[in-house]
């Protein structure tokens, strides 16, 4: 890492020392690259694996090379050779993360959830035809039709949630084009351009600046040739390429390019030595997917509310099953109540409306430039105790902008806003005027042409993101700099470079009086002040002295402080006699004067922080969320950037902080007084996995710095220890198993890598922090509504579980079908529970503190109580309700229908007596049991109507959230009774659905029933909220 | 400190690829320590507290749970007495004076919920019942247009009986007769008025009075009374079928056309039936019969029969029968009732 740092000017305060360490540290990092390949693959990679450490290219001459791969330098290989090649290793393409078969993910979702009992329903109708069918073959249809029913509810679902699955992956698919297109490649002594995927190892090919890598190559000529290497290792520094051998790790020496790297400028010619898969980066993308995909939140959560009801189902199913048994019934008869009891219990449509819920939160989220991938990490947001955020992009804007200017003994402010509107500071001193022209005239950056109509900070601008900077800076202050600088006629140039740090160059100026040279310079501001001698205050030169000098000083470790990065900047006019117009200046030899300059300011720059950042900081840390930092970047800056956008609040302080405050050593702090900790990689590297956990637990102001992006993994799994949900940002290929690890990993979607894109369960489109918070909001919103929507799920299955286990107890004529069951499950209750998922929040959801995985549970036991036994309970007797006055109108007054099961089912009893001694044909009374059915069916209907408003807030009244707020609400009721209308009147002379035209003041005799509820509700509500805490409060609030 | 074990595990590297081991750097060296020396050496060292360290986790993870048990508070000595201490306020709470604590509360509070739905719901039931009269049923359309069954009915509708062999069609006989002992000619005469034929026997009378009922006396049925041939016919292979139709509150056949039984043979030869014989003679209902008032006023209604008897059917062979109500306001074709204003019985007399 000698050149780690090409920005030579810039500045760090603990210089040499530090850029030792770093150079160690990143010799650790490759390894600990590999040592977390090993762990994450330990079994099915090691193969792979060998080979990456095997690569030993690096070390072998050119002749050697030529040997291993039979080709040739000059010549390449022949195309017969490639072709053999090709066939041997095939395309050099990145094949795929496997993929499960499109067919398993389809019976995965036949099996899931509730589908293993209702399947095992339909299977019993089926084997009770089948009973009944051996023993009179004129048996009736009616259960293979139910079976039918059943199995077709299964099947439908199934398809429903594989089609909105496949939906929100297709969105990402667009995101799989990693590979390189073309590339220039010499075969048969020719040059040709092929397709990348052609590429074979042996065969050489030649890059230049913008260019792709095609494969892993090794160097065998390079000029200037610098990559980009930030999606493998995370450096963000441009890294020199060369073709000599300079380190014994193949991922360190600069003789190697890497597959999918960038190369920035220059051109190189290479060997390939790796195509495809077997990359660098090809196996971390491959060892990412051996990382374990944690279940989500959300999964498990839909599991604990499966297990339950399923639990309930079997349960209550098997104990009446045994009941009705042990009452004398037929055996056949006690399976079709369990078909009954199990399909009454199960919410069939329930599954099908979370994921509409889901994907309708996806959606609103997309909007708001979150793409989620998988449906179920939209919730996964909302419970997220910790968010490990990168700092470059996420936190920043990702560009270098001046932020302070330091002349005439004087620190002054820049605006860093994303538009620098305008800047503020005063310009009227003469000395501001030097500085002005200095900054516009020592730099080599220039915008890309025709982009006048683009707003500056927009432009496009050749050069690096120091010089970037200043050109932006001056346009913005001076106007147009270019023109400037065309006034000011360049002569003579040194760039800058390592043993310099200082870039100088000679202008002709356009003061027309004044023929002299001048000559500007910008660097290290110690190295520029080294050459001065003196200083310019208020336009005036003034001699260099020793308190000018101890200004200069504490400015300069002031804006160090800051984590900025600090330029100084100088100039001298050439006095006309010694150079006159005609003289030619000679950068080599330096024939001109390099010392007793004028010093004229400094200048720093950061990447400053987006301006949304400090806010949404905030809201996090309101909701509960503590944000980590995680960065490559020093631990200055890193800490700069954290307290200004509140990753570090304003009065919290590190250990080191506080050791300097009281001027004693580090390790006499009480280490409880320090809230804030930054801890560099180097210390994490050192850290016991307890000592981790310590920090983890101990300080709730977190910032790593100079992690390696492997280290975001043992972050990770740190947090993940703590049983917190964990979030991960992440852009690089090698963030990958980390962001796999995370419980869920975001990437970003501009600056982002397509194997963290792959990887990612959500992309920040805008790579804005600020777009997690909304995420956030979202995903913990969705979450309450689940519940809601659960909550009114659940609770009309005991009045559809209770018919059943009345008639085995008491032999009532059934009151309501299975067929009938399944119209509300999957008809009428469907738009509603959707509904839900638009009800807005009932208080400030990022004020309260995020949920504990393991306590907060989706459905729990006060949901289920109340659900079950609460309104489920006063719903069934208000069907009841009006089952019986169906029947007692029609002549069955209740007390006759006790008993009477046997009879009333009995195809050859065609006189049953009713009440009034009127007598019945077994058909006649079959169209009233389906009226009854019909009857039962609109009674729960019309109470889940006040269940749904109920279900519109679990604390505050009704009247407080608004009655006609969620308009969908509204629409959800309407459905209701339309579906209703149609299932009675429409296709009530269907008789294979069971419906009968009911008559019209059936409809309203629940109606007090659902006015109950309501009133129950709101009183239960009520005590809420005046009892907090209490007795009520803990079993009633769900 | 796990992962470091596992790491040990993996095969070493080969041997082209090997790292200086880095003092500063700790952790990492053991993932990459390809020398086997000093791997071992590694193993050795950290093996030890690593196992010690594990335990410690887990114990330290079992006082967790078991404080989490335990509720609140420390146990500082004795578990049991700690235990002991929260069943006494399990049972008595001084502090919040609860009984039971929750269990208790949990039981009244549902007690007294359920008691309060309880109520409202009688509530609903006695206003429901309030509001329906126990005398008419209020609506009567989905019992019309009414059903029919005959007599003898014995679970079947086929009648296999051999002529020769009494056995076969003694059960007939008895359930017949069972059958006809409301209509003995001395009961009917001393329950029952004799009405006058042909017209309505309407009482115009309060809804809750008692009515009178009309008399249909056994004798009607002449040759299927079962008097002059107890066997009612099955002795000689002429079955007697006695068919009521359903009672429905209300109910009344169109003035002047009363309800006519025909039969005939449903599928086949139809001169497999040569005659029957039907008793009262009219082949009829008569309309004194109607309207009926309810089971709570008109105690003694006695439904009127038709009786059938199968004089002369071809036998040894099973003959489908179809007999079929006919009249205004009377259906006998719907596709899915097959007992609505028809029956349809096979007969299969042996010799």
């Amino acid at each position: 890492m000698g050149e780690k740092t090409p920005r030579i000017y810039s500045v760090e305060l603990n210089g040499a020392k530090d850029m030792e360490q770093t150079d160690k540290g990143d010799d650790k990092k490759y390894r600990s690259l590999r040592e977390n390949c090993l762990e994450l693959g330990k079994n099915h990679h090691k193969e792979e694996l060998r080979k990456e450490v095997d690569l030993d290219d690096h070390k072998l001459s050119n002749k050697e090379l030529e040997n291993k791969y039979h080709t040739n330098i000059i010549t390449g290989l022949s195309s017969t050779q490639a072709a053999e090649l090709l066939a041997r290793d095939g395309p050099n393409t990145l094949s795929p993360p496997k993929e499960t078969p499109e067919i398993i993910k389809f019976l995965k979702q036949m099996v899931g959830g509730f589908s293993i009992l209702l399947w095992v329903g339909a299977i019993l109708c089926w084997i009770a035809y089948g009973i009944q069918y051996s023993n009179d073959k004129s048996s009736s249809v009616d259960n293979v039709y139910l079976g039918t029913v059943l199995a077709l509810v299964v099947i439908l679902t199934g398809i429903f949630a594989y089609y909105q699955e496949a939906k929100s992956t297709n969105i990402i698919a667009s995101f799989s084009k990693m590979s390189p297109q073309q590339a220039l490649v010499i075969r048969d002594s020719e040059k040709k351009i092929i397709p990348a995927e052609k590429l074979v190892v042996g065969d050489i090919v030649e890059i230049k600046g913008g260019d792709q890598i095609p494969a892993d190559i090794r160097l065998l000529f390079a000029q200037g040739c610098k990559v980009d290497n930030s999606s493998l290792t995370g450096e963000s520094e441009p890294q020199p390429r060369s073709c000599e051998f300079t380190h014994n790790n193949p991922l360190e020496t600069k003789n190697i390019g890497f597959y999918s790297t960038t190369c920035l400028e220059g051109t190189a010619t290479g060997m390939v030595i790796n195509t495809g898969d077997r990359t660098i980066i090809g196996q971390i993308a491959s060892l990412a997917s051996g990382v374990g995909n944690e279940k989500t939140p959300i999964a498990t959560e839909i599991e604990h509310f499966v297990h339950i009801v399923a639990g309930v189902a079997v349960s209550i199913g098997v104990l009446f099953f045994i009941i009705a048994v042990s009452m004398k019934y037929h055996v056949l008869d006690s399976i079709i109540f369990l078909i009954g009891i199990i399909v009454a219990n199960v919410p069939e449509g329930l599954l099908a409306t979370v994921t509409v819920t889901l994907s309708l939160t996806a959606k609103r989220m997309a909007k708001k430039n979150c793409l989620v991938k998988n449906l179920e990490a939209v919730e996964t947001l909302g419970s997220t105790s910790i968010i490990c955020s990168d700092k470059t992009g996420t936190l920043t804007q990702n560009r270098m902008t001046v932020a302070h200017l330091w002349f005439d003994n004087q620190i002054f402010v820049a605006d860093t806003s994303e538009d620098h509107s305008k800047q503020t500071f005063d310009q009227s001193s003469g000395t501001w005027a030097s500085l002005s022209k200095i900054i516009a005239l020592c730099n080599r950056a220039e915008f890309r042409p025709g982009q006048e109509s683009v707003p500056i900070m927009k432009r496009v601008v050749v050069g690096d993101a120091s010089e970037t900077a200043l050109l932006k800076f001056s346009e913005v202050v001076l106007g147009d700099v270019m023109d400037i600088r065309k006034r000011n006629h360049k002569v003579a140039e040194i760039p800058f470079n390592s043993t310099n740090k200082f870039q100088l160059s000679i202008h002709e100026t356009d003061n027309t009086t004044d023929k002299r040279f001048l000559m500007v310079m910008k660097g290290a501001p110690e190295k520029v002040l080294e050459k001065c001698s003196t200083i310019m205050v208020n336009g005036q030169e003034q001699p260099l002295d020793k308190s000018t000098a101890e200004a200069f000083h504490t400015a300069y470790m002031e804006l160090g402080g800051l984590g900025e990065r600090v330029l100084g900047f100088c100039h001298l006019y050439l006095p006309a006699d010694k150079f006159p117009e005609t003289y030619s200046f000679d950068v080599d030899t330096m024939n001109f004067p390099m010392s007793n300059l004028c010093f004229v300011g400094l200048l720093s720059m950061i990447d400053p922080p987006r301006s949304t950042v400090p806010d949404a900081v905030t809201k996090c840390r309101n909701a509960g969320i503590k944000v980590i930092m995680v960065t490559g970047d020093h631990p200055i800056t890193a800490k700069a950037i954290a307290k200004s956008v509140g990753i570090i609040s304003a009065n919290s302080e590190t250990v080191e902080d506080i050791a300097k405050r009281l001027h004693i050593p580090v390790e006499q702090v009480n280490k409880q007084d320090a809230k804030a900790a930054v801890v560099t990689g180097m210390e994490l590297k050192d850290m016991s996995v307890d000592q981790l956990d310590e920090v983890l637990t101990s300080y709730s102001e977190i910032v790593f710095a100079r992690t390696s992006p492997q280290q975001k993994l043992i972050i990770v799994e740190g947090c993940q220890r703590q049983d917190a949900v964990v979030a991960v940002t992440g852009d690089g290929v090698n963030d990958s198993p980390a962001l796999k690890k995370a419980d869920i990993g975001i990437a970003m979607g501009i600056a982002g890598s397509d194997a963290a894109k792959n990887t990612a369960d959500m992309v920040l489109l805008d790579d804005n922090f600020a777009s997690i918070v909304t995420g956030v909001e979202e995903g913990r919103l969705i979450f309450d509504n689940l519940k809601k929507t659960i909550a009114y799920t659940l609770t009309k299955n005991i009045a559809e579980l209770c018919p059943f286990l009345i008639y085995i107890i008491i032999g009532i004529p059934l009151p309501i079908g299975t067929i009938t069951i399944l119209f509300i499950d999957l008809g009428t209750d469907i738009v509603p529970s959707i509904a839900l998922a638009y009800e807005k929040a009932e208080s400030d959801i990022m004020n309260r503190k995020p949920r504990h995985k393991k306590k907060d549970r989706l459905v729990n036991k006060q949901l289920a109580l109340y659900s079950y036994l609460h309104i489920g309970l006063m719903q069934s007797l208000g069907a009841f309700l009006v089952y019986f006055t169906v029947y007692a109108q029609e002549g069955f007054r209740p007390s006759i229908l006790i008993n009477l099961r046997v009879e009333w089912e009995q195809d050859s009893v065609n006189n049953l007596e009713d009440s009034y001694g009127q007598e019945w044909t077994h058909y006649q009374r079959k169209y009233l049991e389906w009226t009854g059915y019909t009857a039962y069916f609109v009674g729960i209907m019309v109470q889940q109507i006040a269940d749904l408003i109920i279900r519109k807030t679990r604390r505050n009244s009704i009247f407080q959230q608004g009655l006609f707020r969620n308009k969908v609400i509204w629409v959800a009721i309407a459905s209701q009774i339309i579906i209703a209308l149609i299932l009675s009147y429409g296709l009530g002379s269907v008789t294979a659905l069971n419906f009968t035209m009911l008559q019209p003041q059936y409809w309203f005799v629940a109606v007090p029933h659902a006015i109950l509820i309501w009133v129950y509700d709101e009183v239960r509500k009520l005590f809420i909220r005046l009892y907090p805490g209490s007795w009520w409060d803990k079993n009633m609030y769900y | 400190m796990r992962r470091q074990l596992r790491s040990r595990r993996a095969p070493a590297f080969p041997h082209s690829y090997r790292y200086r081991l880095d003092d500063q750097d700790e952790v990492n060296q053991n993932y990459l320590a390809d020398e086997e020396e000093e791997a071992e050496e590694e193993a050795r060292v950290m093996l030890v507290p690593d196992l010690e360290e594990e335990e410690e986790e887990e114990e330290g993870e079992k006082e967790e749970k078991k404080e989490e048990e335990e509720g609140q508070g420390q146990p500082t000595g004795n578990t049991w007495w700690w235990k002991l201490q929260i069943m006494n306020e399990y049972l008595w709470d001084p502090e919040k004076r609860m009984f039971l604590a929750r269990t208790g509360l949990i039981l009244v509070i549902y007690f007294f919920f359920y008691a309060s739905l309880a109520a409202v719901i009688t509530l609903c039931v006695y206003t429901l019942f309030l509001n329906i009269s126990p005398y008419m049923p209020t609506f009567t359309e989905k019992v019309k247009p009414p059903g029919v069954m005959i007599r003898p009915f014995a679970h079947s509708l086929n009648f296999n009986f051999n002529v020769s062999e009494p056995d076969t069609w003694q059960h007939y006989v008895i359930s017949l007769n069972g059958f006809l002992q409301g209509y003995n000619d001395s009961l009917q005469e001393e329950m029952n008025v004799d009405c006058p034929p042909g017209q309505y026997f309407i009482q115009d009378a309060n809804e809750d009075e008692d009515k009178k009922a009309c008399q249909f006396k056994r004798s009607f049925l002449k040759n299927c009374s079962g008097l002059d041939d107890p066997t009612f016919g099955y002795s000689t292979g002429q079955p007697c079928i006695l068919l009521k139709m359903n009672r429905i509150v209300g109910f009344r056949p169109e003035l002047g056309d009363p309800v006519k039984v025909s039969c005939k043979v449903q599928r086949g030869d139809e001169n497999d039936i040569r005659s029957i014989n039907y008793y009262p003679e009219s082949a009829s209902f008569d309309l004194r019969y109607y309207p009926y008032y309810g089971k709570l006023t008109h105690v003694n209604y006695t439904s009127p029969l038709v009786a059938m008897h199968f004089t002369d059917v071809v036998k040894n062979q099973a003959v489908p029968v179809q007999c079929q109500l006919k009249g205004k306001g009377i259906i006998n074709d719907v596709i899915n009732d097959r007992f609505v204003g028809r029956v349809i019985f096979t007969l299969n007399i042996e010799t």
